[in-house]
C-alpha cells in the first residue's frame, strides 16, 4: 500500500504544480534595468528649449531613461511618468503596449515648466521622480527612481553643459552659445515699449525693416547707442564665476535681462549685447551677437552684410569718459574687422550668434510679463532724451572685407561698391565665405544662398585676359574632377561645369580687368534647380557692376 | 523626436561640397532585430578635398566622433562603436548599436519613425525597404540612401504618417522568446515520475 501511496503523492504534487502554474504568474518584480542620463542643471531662461524635443536637435533634455526588460516575461502597458515636486505634476512620458524580454525603451524627457519659472530669482536644488509601472505590477514591483539637479535663477547663464572630462576645445567650453538667444527678449512688453519710444521720440520715425537698406539699419543701431548715452547708461560688471555642478564645471554668468538693463540703466558687454539684440529684433532687424574671447558686442546683418557697434563705449564718468556714437561705431568696425579675419582663419574663439536663426531652431525667448513700474522707468528714461537731436546719416561705412590684401574683395550691399572691380548685390540671408577652398587660391569668395545650392563665386586670377582666366579656372577644376565649358561674349561669360559624378552646374558671369589680373564673378545653380532660380540669378547678374 | 538619420548629417562636414555644389553619397544600413534595437552601419566615400576636411574634424579623432554621435542622438542610447577608415580609397565605415530604434505603441503595434515628411520609401523585399533622402541642412549636396531591414519575425509592415505628417513604419512582431514556466514543467516531470513509479509497482504487484 505504501509503495503505491508515495508515487501517487508525487504525481499529485505534480498535478498541483501544473494546475497552479496557470494561476500563479511568474515573478517579474525588479526585472527592469533602468539607466538614467540626466542634466545637471536647468536654466529657467531656457525653459522653452527644454520643452521642445525639436529645439536645437533635442539636445537639451532633463533626463534620458534606458529601460531594459531583463525578465523572461512580456510586460503589458509599461508606463513611464515623472514629476518635479513644486514644478511639474505627475506627467506620463510614454506607454508601451508591450515590452518583450530583452527589449529596451529609450525615453527622453523634455519638461514643460510653467511660464512663471522665469520669475525665479534664486537657485535651488530639486528632485525629479520617475515611476515605471506595468499591468499586474504589485506595489513592490513598481520601480521608482529619483535624481537631483539644480534649477538656476532666471538670470544665470551656464556657458557649457559638457562634462569636464569631455572638454577638449574652446567650443566645448562655450557649448551653450546658442542659448544666449533665449536672453534676447524682443517680445517683452517693456522692451517693446522702449523700442517704440526710441522709434518715435528719438528717431522721429525709422523704416530699416521695411526698406532693408543697410544705412537705415546702421542709423537704428547708432540711435540705440545714442539713447543709452543720453540716458547716461553706464557699463558695470555682474557676477561671473566658475561653478561646479556634479561633473560639469563652467563659468556661470549672471545676465541682467534687457528689461533690467533698460530700467537699471547699466549693463555688462553680454547684457548690452542682449539688450541691443532685443531692440533690433523688436524693430524687425536681424540681430547678431559677436562672441570673442572675454567680450561680446552686438550688431546686425542686412542683405548679407554684417555690422557692429561697441556698445560698452558708454563706459561712464567713473570709467574714463563716454564715447561718442561715432567712436562706438568706429570701434565696432575695428572689432568686426578683427572678427572677420580671425573667424576666416578658423579661430573657433570667434563665433557669432545669429539670433533669428537660433529662434528658428527653437531657441526662443523666455516669457516675461508686463510691468507697470518698469514702464514708468522707461518713461523717465525717455524723458531724458528730450531736447536731443537724433543721429542722422550719412554715416561711415564699415569694412566687411579682408584688410590690405592684394586679392582684396568687397562683398558689398547695393550701395557699397568697390571702385575698380566687380561687385554685386547680395540678397538677404545669403552667406559669404571668404577663401572657402584653400586649395583653390584664385577663388576669393563664395556667397551661398539659403538653399545652399545657388552660389555666387568671385575669382581673382593673375592673368592678362579672360580666356587665360577661364583656362586657369579649368585647371583648378580638373584637380577636383570637374570641367567647365563656357562661351565668352565681351565681358559676359556663361557656361556649365561638369562634375565627375555627373552633376552639372549652370552659371553666368562677368569679367573685368583689375590691377592684378582678371576678376570673374559667376552666379549659378545645379542644372536641375537653375530654371526655378533663374529670376534670382538674373537679378544678381544684372546687379553686377 | 530625432531619429537615427539626424545623426549622420552632423558627422559629415561638407564645406567643400557647398563650395562646388558637388553631391556626395552616404549609405546607411539599419538592421532591426526582433526586440526593436538596430545595428547601424554607415559607409561613405569622399573626394580628396572632403576627405582632408573630414579628417581634420572627426576622421582622425574617433572619440570626438563618438561623442558627437552620442550628443546628437538624444532619442537613443548607442554603443558598440566600430570605426574603420580606408585612407587609400578615402572612405570609412562606422557601425554602432542603437537601442530603442523601434517602439511598441499603446495598441501593441511596433513603430519606427523616419523623421521625414513624405519619405520616398521603396519596398525591396517583404522585410527590406529603401529610403533616399537629401537633407535640407545640406541643400541637397548630400544624398543618403537608407536600407532598413526588419527581422523575419516582423509582419504586416506598413508605412503610415504620424500626427506631424512624418512617415513611419508600422508592423507586428511576436514575442521572440517564450518564457519557461518552471512550475508547470516541474509538475509535468513529477507526474511522469510518480506515474511511472506507480505503474511499475502496480505491474510488480506490490
Amino acid at each position: 500500500m505504501k509503495s503505491k501511496l508515495i508515487p501517487l503523492a508525487i504525481a499529485l504534487v505534480g498535478i498541483l504544480c501544473v494546475a497552479s502554474s496557470f494561476f500563479i504568474p511568474s515573478s517579474s518584480s525588479g526585472e527592469l534595468e533602468v539607466a538614467i542620463e540626466k542634466s545637471a542643471f536647468i536654466m529657467p531662461a531656457v525653459h522653452r528649449v527644454y520643452a521642445n524635443p525639436d529645439a536645437l536637435n533635442g539636445k537639451y533634455y532633463l533626463f534620458k531613461a534606458k529601460i531594459t526588460n531583463k525578465s523572461d516575461q512580456t510586460l503589458e502597458d509599461v508606463t513611464v511618468k515623472y514629476r518635479i515636486p513644486d514644478y511639474i505634476d505627475w506627467t506620463e512620458l510614454t506607454v508601451s503596449g508591450q515590452m518583450f524580454p530583452g527589449q529596451t525603451l529609450v525615453i527622453p524627457c523634455y519638461p514643460k515648466f510653467k511660464d512663471n519659472i522665469t520669475e525665479k530669482t534664486t537657485e535651488s536644488f530639486e528632485k525629479a521622480q520617475i515611476e515605471i509601472t506595468w499591468d499586474g505590477a504589485e506595489e513592490d514591483d513598481i520601480i521608482e527612481e529619483e535624481f537631483g539637479f539644480k534649477i538656476t535663477n532666471r538670470n544665470e547663464y551656464v556657458y557649457t553643459g559638457v562634462k569636464t572630462e569631455e572638454i577638449s576645445t574652446w567650443s566645448d567650453m562655450y557649448d551653450n552659445d546658442a542659448l544666449i538667444s533665449c536672453f534676447v527678449t524682443p517680445n517683452d512688453p517693456v522692451v517693446k515699449y522702449y523700442t517704440q519710444n526710441l522709434q518715435e521720440k528719438l528717431m522721429k520715425g525709422e523704416a530699416a525693416s521695411v526698406s532693408r537698406k543697410p544705412e537705415d539699419g546702421v542709423r537704428f543701431l547708432k540711435n540705440i547707442y545714442e539713447a543709452t548715452r543720453k540716458s547716461h547708461m553706464v557699463y558695470s560688471g555682474t557676477k561671473g564665476i566658475p561653478q561646479s555642478t556634479e561633473d560639469i564645471q563652467s563659468i556661470v554668468q549672471q545676465i541682467r535681462l534687457p528689461r533690467e538693463v533698460i530700467t537699471g540703466n547699466t549693463g555688462l558687454c553680454i547684457e548690452l549685447s542682449c539688450f541691443y539684440a532685443s531692440v533690433l529684433s523688436a524693430a524687425g532687424i536681424d540681430p547678431i551677437i559677436y562672441m570673442v574671447p572675454g567680450h561680446a558686442y552686438p550688431g546686425f546683418k542686412m542683405n548679407g552684410q554684417y555690422y557692429a557697434i561697441e556698445a560698452t563705449a558708454i563706459n561712464g564718468e567713473g570709467l574714463g569718459g563716454i564715447g561718442s556714437v561715432e567712436e562706438a561705431f568706429k570701434k565696432g568696425a575695428e572689432n568686426l574687422q578683427e572678427f572677420i579675419q580671425r573667424s576666416q582663419s578658423g579661430d573657433p574663439r570667434y563665433s557669432m550668434v545669429d539670433i533669428h536663426a537660433m529662434n528658428q531652431q527653437g531657441a526662443t525667448a523666455m516669457d516675461l510679463k508686463d510691468n507697470d513700474f518698469m514702464r514708468r522707468k522707461v518713461d523717465a528714461i525717455v524723458a531724458s532724451w528730450d531736447g536731443s537731436q537724433p543721429v542722422k546719416e550719412p554715416i561711415q561705412k564699415q569694412p566687411t572685407r579682408r584688410p590690405n590684401n592684394a586679392n582684396d574683395i568687397v562683398i558689398p550691399d547695393t550701395t557699397i561698391k568697390t571702385t575698380n572691380a566687380l561687385s554685386f548685390a547680395i540678397p538677404t540671408g545669403w552667406q559669404t565665405m571668404m577663401r572657402p577652398v584653400p586649395q583653390v587660391p584664385i577663388l576669393t569668395a563664395q556667397v551661398v544662398a539659403p538653399d545652399q545650392m545657388t552660389t555666387a563665386s568671385i575669382y581673382d586670377i593673375p592673368v592678362a585676359n579672360v580666356h587665360q582666366a577661364m583656362s586657369t579656372i579649368n585647371q583648378y577644376f580638373s584637380s577636383f574632377g570637374m570641367q567647365a565649358q563656357y562661351q565668352i561674349n565681351g565681358n559676359a561669360i556663361s557656361g556649365q561645369t561638369y562634375s565627375s559624378d555627373g552633376s552639372v552646374f549652370n552659371w553666368v558671369g562677368k569679367a573685368i580687368s583689375v590691377p592684378n589680373g582678371i576678376r570673374i564673378v559667376a552666379i549659378g545653380a545645379p542644372d536641375y534647380m537653375y530654371n526655378q532660380n533663374a529670376a534670382l540669378i538674373n537679378q544678381i547678374y544684372n546687379s553686377i557692376r | 523626436m530625432k531619429t537615427i538619420k539626424t545623426l549622420f548629417f552632423s558627422i559629415f562636414l561638407l564645406n567643400v561640397c557647398l563650395a562646388f555644389a558637388q553631391q556626395s553619397k552616404q549609405n546607411i544600413e539599419m538592421k532591426v532585430d526582433n526586440i526593436g534595437n538596430a545595428k547601424v552601419t554607415v559607409s561613405m566615400s569622399m573626394n580628396a578635398s572632403q576627405w582632408q576636411q573630414w579628417n581634420a574634424t572627426f576622421g582622425n579623432n574617433p572619440s570626438a566622433l563618438k561623442r558627437e554621435i552620442e550628443r546628437s542622438m538624444p532619442a537613443f542610447f548607442v554603443d558598440d562603436f566600430k570605426f574603420e577608415k580606408d585612407d587609400m580609397n578615402r572612405s570609412f565605415t562606422l557601425s554602432l548599436n542603437a537601442y530603442g530604434a523601434c517602439k511598441i505603441d499603446k495598441r501593441s503595434k511596433w513603430i519606427m519613425n523616419t523623421d521625414q515628411k513624405d519619405a520616398q520609401l521603396t519596398e525591396l523585399t517583404n522585410h527590406k525597404y529603401m529610403l533616399v533622402s537629401s537633407p535640407p541642412e545640406y541643400g541637397g549636396t548630400l544624398q543618403q540612401t537608407f536600407i532598413i531591414e526588419f527581422p523575419e519575425a516582423a509582419h504586416d509592415i506598413k508605412t503610415n504618417k504620424d500626427a506631424y505628417g512624418k512617415s513611419t513604419f508600422e508592423f507586428k512582431m511576436d514575442n521572440p522568446s517564450t518564457s519557461i514556466n518552471y512550475m508547470r514543467w516541474s509538475g509535468f516531470l513529477l507526474i511522469v515520475i510518480g506515474g511511472s513509479w506507480f505503474g511499475k509497482n502496480a505491474m510488480n504487484g506490490k
